[in-house]
């Protein structure tokens, strides 16, 4: 079992991103689960998503406490992500630059992965309603790091019906964020 | 077909499978997405059924009677206050013998507003002569919701179904589940035939006065149905199981049960989770098995008074409160287990509300149980501090500030 927690922000489409690995991991025949946890839905707020993959079919209904992947798309909502729990085992991707990436991965006991998903996001004109779709790189950093899929799998799910933007850019950001994701080190 | 939907997206896509005629229906937050797809599914051809906007749910319960009576095939889904808001017209959809199926997806009633999941809007329409069915997984609800109509429409049956899901833990979430197509089902769920419909052409009345010389026997030939719908329900999950090669239970479902001497009962998704804790309890050598009440009503009295008995300790677990009293789940254990036998039987009340219910707090809670550490009821995930409790000595305080404004 494969255990993923995404904190985000409304409107970034982090609920979006828990489904797409949840698909990613459904494309490779396993048995998937993705849900999420908002409260008043409203664009800005703390959002949660969870998604687990296994071999088995899934008994688990309750969150996620101590996630394999702890995604965090926001630097400013990582104490809140650590405050829900972790695992020492389990890694942390969270979407920022190298330096503050360096800094975290002094004072967390967490491996840390980063990418500078509002970048990419920018770079390739993913935008919705003023806010960068910074889901699109870091789904696609989630299915490498957490060994789901290859690329093609990422394309695979970023071909379906999406509705915002335009697909050719999703994939050029998705490349991004499969070749772009790092590790940090001091 | 295998598809990676949420719980409330399969509701649809087996409603189309079991050949629904007539949909009238008024949306809800966590129901909403049943009767979107529905919508859908219709506007874009892939279902041939009529869809009714209707203007509130007490109105959706009345459109599906009266569509129910014209002989049709028909189906609703709604939640909690929507529950609640066609309460009346429930009563009249099992007095009137329509055999409809309508998905609940389980959600609190406020106030505090909360969107969130628990069994009280369900467990608050027990007595209103519908069978209540509650699923735990994403197949179960697919299938259940096709078995349902075979159960309802069973002209020894002729009562109303609600199939309760859980809200977001199954309406919200995302799971691979096999979905039949209409002309696998047929076999199993023929085309719905009364024996009789309401007609134009030959008008009559149905559902007028009845004086009490005569009522009191149309309420225990209801009790009648709900009785014989036992061996139908029975009958239609084996012949499900035959047919499709899944089989969730019946009356009732269990993991583990064979050898254990202690018993967790619960409903719902709660079950699912609890079958984590009973592997984890059993590696440590606690013998402890799991019975899961899938048919509320009728209330499984044989099964459980057969799987219960020898036990050394029976928790149950509820996610509904009856206020001046305990959790429903639990009240109609002890009377169906009632003189047959001295098993403590103690009663656990977790996630009101939508609160998260984890398969360590199920099991801690558990052992406590049944080392005789807790109380007959059990507040299990509560922090109760004096800022909750309304007491004269909080609404002075309250008044005090009040005042200052």
């Amino acid at each position: 079992m494969y255990e993923i927690r995404v904190h985000g922000l409304g409107g970034q489409g982090s609920v979006t991103m828990a489904t797409w690995i949840a698909k990613a991991g459904y494309a490779t025949g396993k048995h998937v689960q993705a849900f999420p946890f908002f409260g008043a839905e409203r664009r800005g707020a703390p959002v949660k998503a969870f998604a687990r993959i296994d071999e088995d079919p899934i008994n688990l209904r309750s969150q996620v406490y101590d996630p394999d992947l702890l995604v965090v798309t926001s630097p400013n909502l990582l104490d809140a992500a650590l405050s829900d729990g972790f695992s020492e085992h389990g890694h942390l991707l969270i979407n920022c630059g190298e330096d503050l990436a360096k800094r975290l991965s002094g004072e967390c006991k967490m491996d840390i992965f980063y990418l500078d998903a509002i970048s990419i996001a920018m770079d390739a004109g993913l935008e919705y309603d003023g806010m960068p779709m910074v889901n699109i790189p870091l789904f696609s950093a989630v299915i490498k790091q957490a060994e789901i899929g290859s690329f093609e799998v990422v394309m695979d799910v970023l071909a379906g019906p999406s509705g915002r933007g335009n697909p050719d850019d999703y994939m050029t950001a998705a490349r991004k964020g499969f070749e772009g994701v790092r590790v940090a080190k001091l | 077909m295998k598809v990676l939907e949420t719980g409330n997206h399969l509701v649809a896509l087996a409603v189309r499978a079991a050949g629904v005629e007539v949909v009238p229906a008024y949306p809800i937050t966590p129901q909403t997405q049943v009767v979107e797809k529905i919508a859908d599914l219709i506007d874009q051809g892939k279902m041939d059924a009529e869809y009714i906007p209707v203007e509130s749910e007490h109105s959706a319960c009345a459109a599906l009677i009266a569509a129910s009576l014209t002989g049709v095939r028909a189906f609703s889904a709604t939640s909690s206050h929507g529950l609640a808001y066609m309460h009346e017209m429930l009563h009249f959809a099992a007095g009137l013998r329509t055999p409809v199926v309508m998905v609940n997806v389980n959600r609190s009633l406020g106030p505090g507003w909360n969107i969130w999941c628990d069994h009280q809007d369900s467990i608050s329409a027990r007595d209103t002569g519908w069978m209540q069915v509650y699923v735990s997984s994403h197949q179960e609800t697919v299938d259940t919701v096709i078995q349902a109509f075979r159960i309802a429409e069973d002209h020894d049956v002729m009562l109303p179904i609600m199939v309760n899901l859980d809200a977001f833990v199954i309406s919200h979430t995302y799971m691979d589940a096999i979905v039949p197509e209409p002309e696998e089902v047929s076999e199993f769920l023929p085309r719905y035939r009364p024996l009789w419909a309401l007609d134009t052409r030959l008008p009559v009345t149905h559902g007028s006065v009845v004086y009490p010389s005569e009522f009191s026997e149309t309420r225990q030939s209801m009790q009648q149905s709900q009785t014989r719908a036992i061996g139908v329900i029975k009958e239609a999950a084996t012949r499900f199981g035959e047919l499709f090669g899944r089989h969730h239970g019946d009356m009732v479902d269990y993991y583990r049960l064979d050898d254990a001497e202690y018993v967790i009962v619960s409903m719902g998704s709660l079950a699912a989770e609890t079958m984590i804790s009973i592997d984890a309890m059993r590696e440590k050598g606690i013998k402890v098995g799991l019975l899961r009440v899938r048919f509320f009503r009728p209330f499984p009295v044989a099964e459980l008074q057969e799987l219960c008995r020898g036990r050394k300790s029976i928790l149950v677990i509820d996610r509904n409160y009856s206020y001046g009293l305990a959790g429903v789940l639990y009240t109609e254990l002890k009377a169906a287990l009632y003189g047959l036998s001295d098993t403590p039987v103690r009663n656990l009340i977790v996630g009101l509300g939508g609160r998260d219910v984890s398969n360590e707090l199920i099991a801690e809670k558990a052992m406590e149980s049944f080392e005789g550490k807790l109380g007959e009821i059990t507040w299990g995930d509560t922090q109760i501090t004096k800022a909750h409790v309304v007491t004269r000595e909080l609404l002075e305080r309250f008044q005090e500030l009040y005042n200052k404004k």
